[in-house]
């Protein structure tokens, strides 16, 4: 893992809400292949750092990097046309709509020719594809023309999830992806993180579920307080110092 | 092999709710033909088909705007200025002798343009200024009405040439008007691009999860704009219609129109909730309103009753609605 190259990066970042500092020179590396877990309590600065990560806000200050290359996302588009996609912790969704629709929402197939040019709807492929592109990323897939509000909730995150999976070229983003899920299909879910590392995608995983952060990632960056307290091997934590960590309880 | 059995239920339901409707559409007309034998004559489905042009407008902006999660309360209001405007630039451009034609042409082009601005500003106060949308357009409700009333003085504006009422009224096949072939292809049009179009998934999707669209890489607020515009423009050419049909611009006309709107909506099976609702329900809603409207005059109700009626109707449809929605969950 240490000679893999650095695909996305963030140096320096700053960022405040009024006089609130949500950010305060925070530095975060992801490689091609890893699974980098990102945890730290409330208010730590952990949404901050995703939605800076993920294009949804500008910093203050820092410089990001994909691929070596210095970006500045002004829109969440930015990053998902440059391969950073990002699943929403609950919003990841859309329950009236199908599956397909739901797996192309956003780049949808269009019918060739002038009726594509209007934007009219080629269902057939995309029912078709959407079918493909879940199994291709590991996921038992529902039927693919049923409203996503009548699959169960693992089923729906796995639809979200896979989602997210099939569109990156490079980095996914998942705030939170194993919350209101059972035991299952939280490990469903994790089955699917691990399926998307072999891959050679980066992942960055954010959860308050510390177990899971544990089981799935490679390394764990620790925010407190809006600064980074820990980067390190998940096999150097253990459930307790991790938590310390956290905290910041038990510490000098 | 379940699944499929699910999903040909699905589709059934769908079905089934415009079959139900289309059924209480029949058995309103057969109740108000035998109360009244005039209601089933070619004249009064000709009366009817008027009646439901501006009807049927407002509810298509209005079930693209409430299936993105939004209302417009405005389109009565809106209906109404732009007539009026319309009037005054007819009147004006007959008094100096402009050809009529082109005098009627250059009035649409008013009264599209108002709609265009009042559905900008709709959209602009919903997704800028992050006013919610009862609030935002609410506001434009009251400032285009009353912007007619100022530009009319309160009068209805007459002086509209002979062509006009010609365009309005002139029937073909026996009960076609000119707005009315217009509206029944902006009805076919608006039900593509709602159910077969990217510009209707978003919608969809913007009124199911707004934060889902927008990670999905939708233009929220573009398409909230786009959505907002419609409906105006819309509403804009119910009252161009409505011109045509009477020769002249009131600017009480369209009052209530947004009642009359929303009850076609939420009757074709629109949720408020957003995220859901077809045209075809829509279109028959809009006919059932229209029925009911036109047949309570025709067995002698007080026109005074019809907004309450008709808010009677909204409050048993969404109530229906709501039945539903907790018997299928």
């Amino acid at each position: 893992m240490e000679n893999a190259s650095v695909l996305y990066e963030v140096r320096g970042v700053g960022k405040r809400y009024g006089g609130v500092v949500a950010l305060d020179n925070v530095d975060f590396t992801l490689r091609a292949g890893e699974v980098v877990g990102l945890v730290g309590d409330n208010g730590a600065g952990k949404s901050t750092l995703v939605k800076v990560l993920s294009g949804a806000h500008e910093p203050d200050s820092g410089e990001i990097y994909l691929d070596g290359q210095r970006r500045v996302w002004k829109s969440p588009h930015d990053a998902l046309e440059a391969g950073v996609e990002t699943l929403y912790q609950d919003s990841g969704i859309a329950p009236d709509l199908t599956v397909a629709a739901n797996v192309f929402l956003g780049r949808e197939i269009v019918r060739k020719g002038f009726l594509g040019k209007l934007g009219f709807l080629d269902e057939k492929a995309m029912r078709r594809d959407a079918h493909a592109e879940l199994e291709r990323v590991g996921i038992a897939v529902p039927a693919s023309d049923r409203p996503v509000a009548r699959l169960s909730g693992g089923q729906r995150q796995a639809v979200a999830i896979g989602r997210a999976v099939a569109w990156a070229n490079k980095v996914i983003i998942l705030d939170e992806p194993t919350n209101h899920l059972g035991a299952r299909q939280a490990g469903e879910v994790l089955e699917i993180i691990r399926h998307a590392r072999t891959k050679g995608f980066g992942v960055i995983f954010i959860s308050h579920t510390l177990p899971h952060v544990l089981e799935v990632t490679d390394r764990i960056v620790v925010l407190r307080l809006g600064r980074v307290v820990a980067d390190a091997p998940s096999s150097s934590f253990t459930p307790d110092s991790l938590l310390k960590a956290i905290t910041g309880l038990g510490q000098s | 092999m379940d699944m499929q059995g699910k999903l040909a239920r699905l589709k059934a339901t769908g079905l089934r709710q415009d079959v139900v409707l289309l059924l209480l559409f029949c058995v309103m007309v057969l109740a108000f033909s035998l109360a009244n034998p005039r209601f089933f004559s070619i004249r009064a489905m000709a009366n009817i088909l008027q009646d439901f042009s501006p009807v049927v407008l407002m509810a298509i902006g209005q079930t693209f705007v409430i299936a993105s999660r939004g209302i417009d309360l405005s389109v009565g209001s809106v209906l109404g200025l732009a007539g009026v405007s319309m009037a005054l630039v007819i009147r004006a451009a007959n008094e100096a002798g402009l050809d009529p034609w082109l005098a009627i042409s250059l009035g649409l082009a008013v009264a599209v343009g108002v709609g265009v601005v009042a559905g900008l500003i709709n959209g602009i106060l919903i997704t800028y200024c992050r006013l919610v949308p009862f609030v935002a357009t609410l506001a434009t409700m009251g400032a285009a009405a009353g912007m007619s009333l100022v530009l009319t003085g309160g009068t209805q504006i007459a002086g509209a040439p002979k062509e006009v009422i010609l365009l309005g009224n002139a029937t073909y096949l026996g009960a076609l008007t000119v707005p009315v072939i217009a509206v029944f292809v902006i009805i076919v049009v608006s039900w593509a691009f709602l159910s077969r179009a990217r510009f209707g998934r978003w919608t969809y999707a913007i009124g199911s999860n707004p934060f889902a669209a927008r990670g999905a890489g939708i233009d929220v607020e573009r398409h909230l704009i786009k959505l907002y515009l419609l409906s105006g423009v819309l509403a804009a050419l119910a009252g161009a219609f409505v011109y045509f049909r009477l020769g002249s611009g009131s600017p009480l006309s369209g009052r209530g129109g947004e009642l009359n709107a929303i009850a076609a909506t939420v009757i074709g099976g629109v949720s408020l909730l957003g995220g859901t609702g077809k045209l075809t329900g829509v279109v028959i809603g809009a006919l059932i309103t229209t029925a009911v409207l036109s047949g309570l005059i025709l067995i002698g109700v007080q026109p005074n009753w019809q907004q309450i009626v008709v808010a009677a109707l909204i409050a048993l449809a969404v109530g229906i609605q709501g039945l539903g929605a907790r018997g299928g969950r």
